[in-house]
């Protein structure tokens, strides 16, 4: 395999947890490489490891082994406030539920990590209105996280991770609190994304309505890759 | 101060969104900044009013002496010739008023008891300018001009003696030759001031019948007592009045230097108070570090998420500290202003603790209190705020900014 394709090159990600006297292996030697433009769905069923792979992935958990390369960088060196840099110019994120600070507006929720960057105001602010016309929610700029349906609060989320023009996109259950028709509508509206601008997403995810939307499907059983399907 | 805009907004926003846990706090923080600045503003005017007391009563704000008089308090160390230093000091900067006084000490007998008393000789007319003790005459009259032989004492002395006025009273003290010299001298009036050492001991005279009685050359003084316009004056004018008359074999000392009681009290005071702020202080520090404790758990989601998208552990930190400085001037400012309020307005009329305060007449208190808004309580106050703001708001802050994404995320 050609490694220079390869936005995300992982090898032997392993990852325990303690509770209690017991040990919990969330991560039994995962290798994933991932290729530039993918829209994979990571499936598996409850507790075989999807949302500790993604955290892995995203840098916001380390793993116990393992090596993990991200656009050509060795991100497991890296210091906290380094880390933190790397998700803000590389990474979006949008999450299962809690995705938006909740004193915050729609507009400044996507403005939120345009500022942090030192994006200019306006300019940060037309790009906030751009990207949620883009995912259909020209109007509602101004409304607060508690205004908005969960679908709507979901794509906001889905346009504050594209504005930041990341390397990749990692959504951890995005339509599990929807229901099937605002979640259809939403991971058609990430796979439009992907085709027409090319963006990675690696999506966790046991909702059917995902996995039909995905490229290619990754499997994990008991913290471990066992299968991929497509591409 | 990077995304200042940003932390000012999800501070205030924050804060606005537990209307009635932020009121109560921004409540607490007034009421007990205003009774910090209340208490400082009390203290300072107390303490003003302490210093004030002593210096009019009797002893003045500076006072000049033949150099060792201080200490022997014998009249042999007399200013032979006050003339010239009393030209100098008329009319010089910060200077209000001047007099001169004999003073030793001595025995009273009238006919039926004998007393120990400190006599003080003093210019009628000059005196009254200097010091409160021709206006602490009760019974009977002050001297008028051109009186002989007539005694003020204090009403305590008095009492002891069995005298009033129109009763006879004979004086007995040493001459600087070291002769005992008597005199007889005509009561005419009682002074009360509250003040132990003037009721209990002091027999004022006249200066002249002093120096008349004692042997003592014409113009003889053992007291220059100057009245400054002001405190602020005191130590520019002893450092003048010092290097001035350097040579002449004379004392220039301060009013704290003559009694060190009155500034100890004073200091004392002041130390009583600054307990009082910190325990204030303290109270309000817990009730703003509960509040932030509180907003902080209800957000260990938000933080979390903050942390994923890319907000480094200080900026987490400095949002956390600027909510914590708004929520502290919200109550600070609405403190300061309530506390402000009523000092100025007692400040102005007096706050009248007599009810609880007579007993402390004998240290110089009255028992009408002005409190007095100095820059330095201001100060005080404001330093006490942004301190306390900081240290409230550091452990919650602290603990936001290490919050692990991971982790955090996973709470509900
Ligand atoms: N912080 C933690 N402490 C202890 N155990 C943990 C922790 N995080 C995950 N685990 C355990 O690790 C295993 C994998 O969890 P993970 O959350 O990655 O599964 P998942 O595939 O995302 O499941 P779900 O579909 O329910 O989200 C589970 O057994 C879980 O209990
Ligand atoms: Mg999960």
């Amino acid at each position: 395999m050609n490694q220079d394709h390869m936005l995300i090159c992982a090898r032997g990600l392993v990852r325990r947890f303690h509770s209690g006297q017991e040990e919990v292996a969330a991560l039994n030697g995962v290798d994933l490489d991932l290729p530039k433009g993918a829209f994979s769905v990571l499936a598996g069923r409850s507790g075989s490891g999807k949302t500790t792979l993604l955290n892995i992935l995203g840098t916001l958990d380390m793993p116990d082994a393992g090596t993990l390369s991200i656009s050509g960088r060795d991100v497991l060196t890296f210091s906290a406030a380094e880390r933190a840099d790397f998700r803000l110019y590389r990474m979006g994120f949008i999450f299962q539920a809690y995705n938006l600070i909740r004193v915050l507006s729609a507009r400044e929720n996507v403005a939120y990590v345009l500022q942090l960057r030192g994006v200019p105001k306006a300019e940060r602010l037309r790009r906030a209105d751009a990207w949620l016309a883009e995912v259909g929610l020209a109007g509602l700029e101004t409304r607060r996280p508690d205004q908005l349906s969960g679908g709507q609060q979901q794509r906001v989320a889905v346009a504050r991770a594209l504005a930041s023009e990341p390397d990749i996109v990692l959504a951890d259950e995005p339509t599990a609190n929807l229901d099937s028709h605002s979640g259809e509508s939403l991971m058609h509206l990430m796979r439009e994304l992907n085709g027409k601008r090319g963006v990675t997403f690696l999506i966790a995810s046991h909702d059917p309505v995902a996995m039909d939307a995905a490229r290619e499907l990754v499997m994990m059983e008991d913290g471990r890759i066992v299968e991929r399907i497509g591409q | 101060m990077k995304h200042l805009s940003v932390y000012l907004r999800l501070g205030l926003r924050n804060l606005w969104l537990h209307p009635a846990r932020t009121g109560l706090t921004v409540l607490a923080l007034a009421i007990g900044i205003a009774a910090l600045t209340f208490l400082t503003a009390m203290n300072d005017g107390w303490m003003q009013n302490i210093r004030e007391n002593f210096v009019l009563t009797e002893v003045g704000h500076l006072q000049v002496h033949a150099r060792g008089f201080e200490q022997s308090h014998s009249i042999r160390d007399h200013i032979r010739d006050p003339r010239p230093l009393l030209q100098r000091l008329t009319g010089m900067q910060g200077v209000r008023a001047v007099t001169t006084r004999i003073r030793v000490s001595g025995l009273a007998s009238a006919a039926g008891a004998n007393a120990g008393v400190l006599v003080s000789g003093v210019d009628i007319e000059r005196e009254r300018q200097v010091s409160r003790l021709s206006t602490f005459v009760g019974q009977g009259r002050w001297f008028v001009a051109g009186e002989e032989r007539a005694v003020i004492l204090g009403d305590v002395l008095a009492e002891r003696l069995e005298v009033g006025p129109g009763d006879k009273v004979v004086l007995m003290a040493a001459s600087p030759g070291g002769d005992i010299m008597s005199e007889v001298f005509r009561v005419r009036g009682l002074i009360h001031s509250g003040v132990m050492d003037i009721d209990n001991l002091m027999a004022l005279v006249p200066i002249a019948s002093a120096r008349r009685w004692l042997a003592l050359d014409e113009g003889a003084v053992t007291d220059i007592v100057i009245r400054a316009r002001a405190f602020a004056d005191v130590n520019p004018l002893q450092r003048a009045l010092r290097t001035e008359w350097d040579g002449q074999g004379l004392e220039v000392l301060r009013w704290m230097d003559i009694d060190p009681m009155a500034e100890q009290w004073a200091r004392f005071a002041d130390a009583y108070t600054w307990i009082v702020l910190a325990v204030v202080i303290l109270v309000v520090l817990a009730e703003v570090l509960n509040t932030m404790l509180m907003s902080m758990h209800d957000r260990i989601r938000e933080f979390g998420l903050m942390s994923a998208l890319g907000t480094a552990g200080s900026e987490v930190f400095a949002m956390v500290m600027w909510e914590t400085v708004i929520l502290v001037c919200l109550g600070g400012v609405l403190g300061f202003a309530l506390g402000g309020w009523l000092s100025v307005y007692y400040g102005q009329h007096g706050l009248d603790l007599s009810r609880f305060a007579t007993a402390f007449s004998f240290m110089y208190m009255s028992p009408v209190v002005y409190p007095l808004l100095t820059l330095e309580g201001c100060a005080r106050i404001l330093g006490a705020a942004v301190v306390g703001a900081m240290i409230a708001g550091l452990y919650p802050a602290w603990k936001a900014s290490r919050l692990e994404p991971a982790v955090a995320m996973r709470e509900v």
